[in-house]
């Protein structure tokens, strides 16, 4: 019984296999993008875009699809990676954005 | 989509420059706001989190009084602190300290499921929820610490505390010798969320 939606959807997550990393009672971000994905995954569902569990089960599909890969071709680990994979998925299916505008996204490059 | 998804050399670069565009377009739809990151994740970054926790002992350290109206009456003793707001109630009306002292150690725990005291202490690590140290932290709490590197003496209590929906711990560290000379903000800066769940003790920055 959470009456925040941000303890609620960090709380669903912990150890759990899609459970975010952490240090010190902190969410750990090693990069900016990794801050951004999870603040827009929490947006775009406090938005009533998706359902939280919605997200959470396409982010656990995204690892164990990582998880499936043989090992030497395993890319490194990456768990927010494995993030903005499930987000863009349940973008597309929850009809946040069209197919188009996520294949724009994906083919983004750093400028 | 998942084929789109190949994996490239520059992943950190590609994934920054996703994240960036899919947030840009976001915004230009009027989905989200262009302020909506921020304010979710300013939750744990400033509102919830260990360093609440950090100031509630620094006080309790150096103020008695406050320290004794901690354990007693948990929630009004956090109101009297400019916590930020909603930190004292809600998820936070249900916590209770208790303190270490000469005679007492203290370790939380929780059997049931992850209740934590999220407003003072934030996210809890990934062991808090392992079967294992639930387990073993009921049965055998002495050797448990002493594998986090905190040994107490056998003259010394240790006390459990279960957390459940209705009431969730944490600990008041003991306050480090030789810290006389450090202002309360000094000493917050010490306070570990490991050392208010009571598997480690606060030590004194080195001189």
């Amino acid at each position: 019984m959470f009456t925040r939606f941000e303890e609620y959807a960090a709380a669903s997550m912990l150890g759990a296999p899609d459970s975010p990393p952490r240090l010190d009672g902190k969410l750990l971000f090693t990069n900016r993008w990794e801050r951004d994905v999870f603040g827009l995954a929490l947006s775009l569902s406090k938005a009533g875009c998706f359902e939280w569990e919605d997200f959470r089960q396409s982010l656990i599909a995204s690892i164990a699809k990582w998880e499936a890969i043989e090992c030497a071709k395993q890319p490194r680990w990456d768990y927010y990676e494995r993030f903005l994979e499930a987000l863009l998925n349940v973008v597309e299916t929850s009809g946040v954005l069209s197919r188009r505008e996520i294949e724009a996204i994906v083919a983004a490059r750093s400028r | 989509m998942s084929q789109l998804f190949e994996f490239s050399d520059d992943r950190e670069a590609s994934s920054a420059a996703r994240v960036r565009a899919l947030e840009a377009l976001l915004i230009e739809k009027g989905v989200i706001a262009t302020d909506s990151v921020d304010v979710v994740l300013k939750h744990f970054e400033t509102m919830a989190g260990p360093f609440n926790g950090a100031k509630i002992v620094a006080r309790a350290w150096v103020d008695p009084d406050y320290a004794r109206r901690l354990v007693e009456d948990t929630p009004k003793a956090i109101a009297e602190l400019s916590l930020p707001l909603g930190m004292t109630g809600a998820e936070g009306e249900h916590m209770a300290a208790v303190a270490n002292d000469a005679n007492v150690h203290n370790l939380i725990i929780c059997t049931l499921c992850s209740c934590y005291p999220w407003p003072v202490l934030g996210l809890p690590p990934y062991w808090y929820k392992d079967p294992v140290f639930r387990a073993r932290g009921v049965r055998e709490p002495r050797a448990v610490l002493q594998e986090f590197g905190v040994q107490v003496p056998a003259t010394k209590e240790v006390k459990v505390w279960d957390s459940s929906a209705q009431i969730r711990w944490f600990v008041v560290p003991e306050r480090p010798a030789n810290t006389e000379h450090l202002s309360e903000e000094e000493l917050a800066a010490l306070v570990t969320p490991e050392s208010m769940m009571g598997v480690a003790l606060v030590e004194a920055p080195a001189a």
